[in-house]
């Protein structure tokens, strides 16, 4: 007999569903109507007219936009909106803008910010297991990954910008220090691994524009610069979980623990993972470029282990404190308790343990999509949907805070588009259709043959 | 191999001293004796509040507006920036038809330990031994996680600025230091609010509920609540009835405390382990590539 809590539980969560899932499907319906619109019959877009009575100059730089592709015009304008939006946030204040009120002082842009901050976790992850575990196989997702990671960041930074009351004094933790409080480990944190990732993209300009000597004193630091983003990675995610130790009285107990900051850092090494198995087959389509798939299957295999330690720690903690039946007596909250653990946890650990859905480009972009969604779900509860509700007061995001949060996803979708066709993001990567070519050209994968300095692995 | 062993020096120490520019491994400049958490105050300065004796003239509130020269607004029901000590009326009553109205005086409570000085980013709420939480409008940059960290949801913003930020109840930290009493404590004309050091308050307190012979309940709100207020509260009904929240003795900003605390040991073991790996694959790896050591390995053994 299922207790009536959780059905109740599920009515609230369907409704709410449907006000999130709705505007979603709506902003999309509109936005593939426009790109409909904005579009020729040969495919290229009405905003890049390509006439001869135009001067040179001008036909050389549309010939270069009609080149990308013909969906990136829609997202520009999209991204123009946010940014419009942006603007119509500082001008007027928090309060015009947004639907944040006294009981929900944080909603919508923090919780893509702990998202985006695990997401972005795959170019710590993915550069430890390269450059520190030496697993040299990995190498040629580096550069799409940390391109990723640190447009991730840098729109966690913007968002983070229009959050802040006093925005202009956003340099202020920098020199008014607080060593007991997380927001501020989170912010310098931040902050110095936005520059290592910096630093890491940097040998991909340096490439482009022939730099050669930068270049080699780039290769000669690179461990070192590797090794302090992973510390760093290390410290950020898991002190985004500490700003929570500290809400005691306001987050749920099936999420609140003083665990949390391991939670929190064992999700993001998931959600990295995740982030370059679905990238992998998402730059397939889009560049037609990409790690072969044996590799992604490789990447995909350990995200059985991180999910299982995820798994222990939560209910090892839920047991420990001898809150195990809140999971089904809490109503709605038992709801979103289970489907974050279904998708967290519990599906992409099944999913993954087979090689068949290792194997193949659509199965894996799928079981990775499963795997963020349930860390989507897991970092908004912990934000907004499993905080205690207060008399009085409620929160829905308002237009302006949903046409931000757009326009800076398409912002990043927008500048990757663009760094992906000028600059070499794909060095190293298999060609589209190469990766069969070779599997028939050799028939018998040699074995692994030890060859000093590179190629070697230890898993 | 001796060339190994230097890079890995060279690696370590290049990672140590990056990681040293993160100024969080830096003793932070503060002024003394501002930031520090007194854990067991020997003299802490607080009010009472004996709700029994209030009867909900929000003289308080106006003086408290008047003397942060906000616009006296006595119509003012919930804590907001214009508003840092409101008198509430809650309502203890089960039946809706015979509603029972109770004033309740709400400011910050100014606690012993208090989440808010943990959660501030920038250090802008700081506890001062004389007993206020204090606040430092120059520096907030307006994060709002002090709303988020307070139990009693008291931090309020500026939300209808343009530029916002956070206001509350420092009671009275400046007419204090100069040997006046707080506003509300001042105006208060039914002799509900008292001033003075916390410990004889307390004992201010239980004298009150020993003499009333069961008038008050026997609990003596932010005594230990959340590690003890300075605002204490005593009322005639369960404080729960009248809407306090409930909470444990430990202070979650000890708790805080730790994890933070243990941030360099982290950052530290993260650096040397990664070090170490790296170290370690890469020997092995060359090891197993000089061709003297694998004949040794297969033929010696």
């Amino acid at each position: 007999m299922v207790p009536q809590e959780l059905i109740d539980g599920w009515l609230v969560t369907l409704m709410m569903g449907a006000r999130i899932v709705f505007p979603i499907l709506l902003v999309m319906t509109l936005g593939y109507w426009l790109q409909r619109k904005l579009q020729r019959a040969d495919g290229s877009s009405v905003l890049t007219p390509n006439r001869r009575v135009m001067p040179l100059w001008y036909r050389r730089i549309m010939g270069e936009l009609n080149a990308l592709p013909a969906w990136l015009p829609t997202i520009g304008v999209l991204t123009a909106v946010g940014v419009t939006a942006m603007i119509f946030r500082l001008w007027v204040g928090l309060g015009a803008s947004t639907n944040l009120n006294q009981a929900y002082p944080w909603g919508l842009w923090i919780g893509f910010d702990l998202f985006m901050v695990a997401f972005s976790g795959g170019a710590f992850t993915l550069a430890t297991l390269v450059y520190v575990l030496q697993m040299h196989r990995f190498h040629a997702a580096i550069r799409p990954t940390v391109l990723t990671g640190l447009l991730g960041y840098t729109s966690v930074l913007v968002i983070l910008l229009m959050d802040l009351g006093r925005w202009d004094r956003f340099y202020h933790f920098v020199i008014f220090p607080n060593i007991n409080s997380a927001l501020f480990e989170v912010s310098w944190c931040i902050l110095l691994y936005t520059t290592v990732l910096i630093t890491e993209f940097s040998p991909v300009i340096m490439q482009r524009f022939g730099w050669h000597r930068a270049m080699k004193i780039m290769q000669k630091i690179t461990i070192p610069i590797v090794i302090t983003g992973a510390t760093l990675s290390t410290l950020h995610q898991s002190s985004l979980g500490t700003l929570f130790v500290i809400m005691t009285e306001r987050l749920h107990p099936l999420w609140y623990t003083p665990l949390i900051p391991a939670l929190f850092f064992v999700t993001s090494l998931a959600a990295g993972l995740a982030m370059v198995v679905a990238g992998a087959t998402v730059s397939y389509w889009v560049f037609k470029r990409s790690l072969p798939q044996r590799l992604v299957g490789d990447l995909a295999s350990f995200l059985p282990w991180i999910l299982g330690i995820y798994l222990v720690l939560k209910f090892g903690e839920l047991l420990g404190t001898g809150e195990i039946g809140l999971v089904w007596s809490s109503g709605y909250y038992s709801v979103l308790f289970i489907t974050e653990i279904l998708l967290t946890a519990v599906i992409p650990i099944a999913w993954f343990m087979s090689k068949t859905a290792r194997a193949s480009r659509m199965l894996s972009l799928v079981g990775a999509g499963i795997v963020l969604s349930g860390i989507f779900l897991n970092r908004f509860n912990a934000a907004w949907f499993a905080l205690k509700p207060v008399e009085g007061y409620t929160y829905f995001p308002s237009i302006p805070e949903i046409l931000i949060q757009m326009g800076v996803i398409c912002g990043i979708i927008f500048v990757y588009t663009l760094v992906g066709h000028y600059l070499p993001l794909f060095e190293g990567t298999t060609k589209r259709g190469e990766e069969e070519e070779k599997r028939l050209a050799e028939p018998a994968p040699a074995p692994e043959a030890i060859q000093p300095g590179k190629a070697y692995h230890t898993s | 191999m001796a060339l190994t062993r230097r890079g890995f020096l060279k690696a370590c120490g290049a990672s140590v001293a990056a990681l040293g520019v993160g100024a969080k491994f830096a003793p932070p400049a503060l002024e003394p004796g501002t930031r520090s958490v007194p854990k067991s105050p020997q003299k802490t300065n607080g009010v009472l509040i004996d709700t029994t004796k209030c009867v909900g003239c929000k003289q308080c509130q106006i003086a408290c507006q008047k003397s942060k020269n906000l616009p006296a607004d006595p119509k003012q029901v919930t804590l907001c920036a214009v508003s840092p000590s409101v008198v509430e009326l809650r309502n203890i009553s089960a039946d809706p038809a015979k509603p029972e109205i109770k004033p309740i005086k709400r400011q910050c409570m100014n606690c012993v330990e208090p989440s808010c000085v943990s959660a501030c980013t920038v250090g802008a709420l700081q506890k001062t031994p004389e007993g206020p939480v204090i606040y430092d409008s120059n520096r907030c940059i307006g994060c709002r996680y002090c709303m988020y960290a307070c139990p009693f949801g008291v931090p309020t913003f500026e939300w209808e600025k343009q530029f916002s930020l956070i206001s509350k109840c420092d009671q009275c930290a400046e007419r204090t230091q100069a040997g006046k009493l707080p506003a509300c404590v001042e105006a208060c004309p039914a002799k509900a609010l008292t001033y003075g050091d916390r410990k004889e308050l307390l004992t201010i307190a239980n004298q009150r509920i020993y003499d009333g012979k069961g008038k008050y309940v026997e609990h003596i709100y932010g005594e230990n609540e959340i590690g003890g207020t300075t605002m204490l509260y005593l009322a005639s009904v369960p404080f729960e009835k009248l809407g306090f929240p409930t909470l444990p003795n430990e202070a979650p900003a000890e708790i805080n405390a730790t994890i933070m605390h243990s941030t360099p040991t982290v950052a530290l073991g993260m650096a040397m382990a990664l070090s170490g790996m790296y170290w370690l694959i890469r020997r092995r790896d060359e090891l197993e590539a000089q061709p003297a050591y694998n004949h040794n390995e297969e033929g010696g053994h």
